[in-house]
This record gives structure tokens, sequence and C-alpha cells, in this order.
């Protein structure tokens, strides 16, 4: 296979990767906070959520509740349209990182609760988990894929970007 | 470069559906009536614009932990002024050898208005009672010497027949005695619970204004005042 091609086949693959991760996580931000006229009672109930895994004091559970959502949602939208794609994927996979951990920490820990990851009705169980590890997965492609990727504007930068000559000044 | 972008509009689609499902979920579990709320196993006025129905287990640690740190501060904060009506609902599980027992024995003293007090002594004595199964050592505690002689009688008639300490609901058979009220109201509970998809205790239904959220695990008091204070501003 020539190297164009398989370049290609890779930036098709990673604009599948981010499409199908920033999805995601915009659906996981609308479970939290839609309907928007009742956004505070939501973020409440989110923390009731985060609170149920009982790893965080109140100050934590309120911080983390609150911001999560909105995070996620930054995150999808960047995702979508590719903007600093290799710190947004690296801020992905770090986020789901620690979710995994943390489900997987309370499965092992026998916690019956739910998982809070898309909406109110979903008990954290191994489906979660093989769930969570496969988003994991991706999100660690995405962000290989980006940082393989080469950028377009590094391609053509001793052509584009020719530093001046030093100019000697007597 | 048609066909991935294609694709894309695709799975856009999909969440897209996936979202209407997930309201519709929301609006299924806004279906329950709250008119089914036993009064006898509720406390607070029934005009309180939140209600909270709390599905629990005598024998569950989780539900001890609920009950001692979170309910028993709401009692006080929001069901006593007013604010919240809190109904409890039975949902023994089949892994805790005594609690369809230590659930009878509240259910009766429910007839005497006394199940939230019966409540009370039988968490705090959790570890105790689920040793040894002696349930009725600690109810007498909070009833009257009549009262506790009524409620035994309830509970043994209950017991004649019966396979072992188990819900009905989980036998292939019930075979409680003919006037077992009490497994009646308890199979009651666990038949509410199930059509929430309640699976596991604690869980929490709060309703509120057609808004009904469900709430699985324990919940320290200070999230849940916070959430109830969203509601009753919303």
């Amino acid at each position: 296979m020539s190297e164009p091609s398989a370049f290609k086949i890779g930036r098709i693959l990673l604009l599948f990767g981010r499409l199908i991760l920033g999805g995601i996580f915009i659906f996981a931000a609308y479970s939290k906070l839609w309907p928007l006229t009742a956004v505070k009672v939501n973020l409440a109930f989110f923390a009731m959520q985060v609170d149920s895994y009982q790893l965080l004091p109140p100050w934590g559970v309120m911080f983390v509740a609150h911001m999560l959502p909105w995070l996620e949602l930054a995150l999808g939208v960047f995702l979508l349209i590719g903007w600093l794609l290799r710190l947004v994927s690296t801020v992905t996979s770090l986020l789901l990182l620690g979710f995994f951990t943390v489900i997987l920490r309370s499965y092992s820990a026998g916690l019956e609760i739910n998982c809070g990851c898309f909406g109110p009705n979903e008990k954290l169980d191994i489906t979660t988990i093989v769930r969570d590890g496969s988003m994991l997965a991706l999100s660690l492609a995405v962000m290989v894929g980006a940082f393989l990727t080469r950028r377009p504007a590094v391609e053509s930068a001793p052509t584009a970007v020719a530093a001046p000559e030093p100019q000697e000044t007597e | 470069m048609k066909r991935p972008f294609c694709k894309a509009s695709r799975l856009l689609i999909g969440l897209a559906a996936a979202a209407l499902l997930l309201g519709a979920g929301r609006a299924a579990i806004a279906q329950v009536k709250s008119a089914e709320a036993p009064p006898n196993k509720a406390v607070g006025s029934k005009s309180a614009p939140i209600m909270l129905v709390v599905f629990s287990d005598f024998e569950c640690p989780a539900c001890r932990a609920l009950y001692e740190q979170t309910l028993r501060p709401l009692l006080d904060d929001y069901v006593a002024v007013g604010k919240v009506y809190l109904v409890h609902r039975d949902f023994p599980l089949q892994v805790h050898k005594y609690s369809h027992d230590a659930a009878r024995y509240a259910n009766a003293a429910a007839h005497f208005g006394k199940y939230e007090r019966v409540s009370g002594i039988l968490y705090d004595n959790q570890e105790s009672w689920a040793a040894d199964g002696n349930v009725g050592k600690f109810v007498s505690q909070v009833l009257t010497p009549v009262e506790m002689k009524r409620v035994q009688a309830m509970v043994d008639s209950c017991r004649e027949g019966s396979v072992a300490a188990k819900p009905a609901s989980l036998r292939a058979s019930p075979q409680s005695g003919p006037g077992c009220q009490l497994d009646k109201a308890i199979d009651e509970d666990v038949a509410a619970g199930q059509r929430i998809q309640v699976s596991q205790t604690p869980t929490l239904l709060i309703i509120h204004n057609g808004r009904t959220d469900k709430i699985a695990g324990v919940v320290s008091y200070q999230i849940l005042k916070a959430y109830l204070d969203q509601l009753l501003a919303h």
C-alpha cells in the first residue's frame, strides 16, 4: 500500500473515531443537562449520582457535578469539529481513564448504584465497565492518531514559512 | 470523502434518536402513581410539594446508612415543616435472611401508626437482629405491651405455613396464611418497585410537580438538601 493511501485511511479512521467519541460526549452532557429550563435541578440531581459513589466530600461532589457536564459538552464539540485535537483527545483520554478507574473501584467494592453516565436509570454493572473500557480504548486510539497525523502546516513549513535571511547591517 | 460524511450523519441521527428515547424513559418514570402510596407507612403532609418514596430493605447496611445519616435529619428539616411527604416502601432482598421478617414487624406496627419508630429501632440495631433473627426483641422496645402482643400475633399468623422468611413474591407458590395482610402489603411494595425497575436498595424516588427522579444508593444529607432546595425553588 502506498504511503498516501495509508495516510488517507488513517485520517478517515481518525475522523470516524473523533466523530463517534464527540457524539458520545455530547449525548452524555445532554443527558445530564436537558431540559435546560431546569438545568439547576438537573445538576443538583446529578450531584446525588456523583455522591452515591462515596468518593468525594460534599464540596467536591458539588464541584464535579456542576463542572463535568459542561466539560463533556465542550470536549464533544471540540472532537466533532476537530479543533486542538491533540490536546482535546489527551484530556478526553485522561477523563475516561478517571471514569474507568472510579467505575472499576465502585464495582469491585460492591456498590449497588446507578452509573450516572448517560442519564438517571442506568445500573452500574459489568456492561458499564466493558462500555467504558471500549470508550477509553477508542479515545486512546484517537489520541495516538492525532499525534501520528502530521499537521498540514508542518508539512509545508519549509516552503510556506521561510525564515528571512539575516541581513548584515553596517 | 462522501461516504464517511454520510455515515457520520447516520451516527448523528442515531444519537438524536437515543436522546429522544432517554426523554421517553424519563416520562415513563414520571407516570408512577403517587396515589398508590400506603398512608400508614408515610410521614408528613400529603399536600407537601415533594413526595419522597424510599424502597429499602431493613437488613441492608446501605439502607441503614441512608436512614440514619440522611432520612433522620430530613424528617426534622423537611417532613415536619410540610415540604416533603416521606413514603416508605419495603423491598426485602432474597440475599438477606431476616429482612422479610423485619418488614412484617414494621408493617404490623404500621397498623398502630408506628412504622417509622420501628424502622428506626430496626436500623439502629441491625447488626444484632441480623445475626440471630430476633427481630421482636427490638420491636418490643418501641411498642406498648398490648401493641406488641397484637403485632406478634399478626407476624405469627403469617409465619404459619410460610416457607422460611422469604418474600411471597420470590416463592414459587405463596404459602402464607390466608389472613396474612402483612405479606400482601410487602408484595405490593415489591411489585410497585418492580414496575419502575427498582433492582437495588436503597432506591429513592423523588416526585415534584410532574417531575420524577430515581436515585439508587446512599446519598448524603447535604447533597439531598441541595437538590430538594432546587426543586422547591424551581
